[in-house]
């Protein structure tokens, strides 16, 4: 017997968990619709139903890393992301709403979903500034927890879903 | 009283002042800042009674300006509004001098819990 340590039993021992073993979907969706009721209003719900999104999308997401690492994304069509925004400016919306507006309500709702996802995962995680854009993709299909949802009758996804296997890099010329 | 409200959201600004309303503090002077950096050259400049700060900020946080105006000799009341509230931010947030807490989501009863004492 080898007395020396590679470090091997270590890392083959080591075991990052994949997110449906640390928070399912009815908790996603409750953090989801406590945010709605207070940032977007009292009477507005979140109807646990799919619907199929449409071809013009964005989405916000913020980062967690920590024991388990990736992003909490929210997806919905343009108009609705709009919608959104309105409603929580609520008698500051302007007539016609900037992508600067909408860019900084929704990236500020999946800022606070991610901040309670990440308060309801093990051990301490640091949470980015929110993006919004185009979705980071789904590394691992294992690794995702996803809710569907329509919120006034539109849909809306929410997505927390892990980072890896990392994407490669792009080789530099 | 003067409340300076910072965060790098303008909608979520605007959400902390309408809900100071709800909450009946209708009354007070607001400052807005939009990061911590920010924040902390406005206590300096608009002398605010309270700080309702965001703590994930761009250029300086909310921890990070809460430590700055401490270590300046500021004793300003000072209380985070985040959408971190995990026992650790909480704990961390006690030790640099804040008065409380308020995780997002957040609704005008958590507010008056909060800030009663202080402002009415």
């Amino acid at each position: 017997m080898s007395a020396v340590d590679t470090g091997e039993r270590r890392r083959s021992g080591e075991h990052r968990p994949v997110i449906t073993e640390l928070i399912d979907e009815a908790t996603v969706q409750s953090i989801a619709e406590d945010a709605w009721t207070a940032l977007v209003g009292e009477d507005e719900f979140l109807l646990p139903t799919p619907g199929e999104l449409p071809a013009d999308v964005v989405s916000s997401w913020v980062d967690v890393v920590g024991p388990w690492t990736g992003s909490v994304v929210l997806t919905t069509g343009r108009e609705t992301a709009a919608g959104l925004t309105r409603a929580l400016l609520g008698d500051h919306a302007p007539e016609e709403l900037e992508d600067e507006d909408v860019a900084d309500a929704f990236g500020e709702i999946a800022n606070v979903v991610g901040g309670n996802v990440k308060a309801a995962l093990p051990g301490t995680s640091a949470l980015s500034l929110p993006g919004v854009g185009e979705a980071p993709a789904v590394r691992n299909p294992a690794d995702l927890c996803r809710v569907d949802v329509l919120w006034r009758g539109e849909p809306l996804s929410i997505s927390v879903q892990g980072a890896l296997p990392a994407l490669p890099v792009p080789s530099q010329h | 009283m003067k409340i300076l409200v910072a965060d790098d959201s303008r909608v979520m600004r605007q959400i902390v002042i309408r809900t100071l309303r709800q909450a009946g503090y209708d009354d007070h002077d607001i400052v807005e800042a939009e990061d911590g950096a920010d924040a902390l050259s406005k206590v300096s400049s608009e002398k605010p009674d309270l700080v309702l700060s965001d703590w994930n900020m761009p250029n300086m946080t909310g921890i990070e300006c809460l430590q700055a105006l401490r270590s300046s000799g500021s004793a300003v009341p000072f209380g985070f509004v985040t959408s971190e509230g995990s026992p650790e931010m909480r704990e961390k947030a006690a030790s640099a001098g804040a008065l409380f807490l308020i995780a997002k989501p957040f609704t005008e009863d958590t507010f008056k819990e909060h800030l009663d004492g202080m402002l009415s």
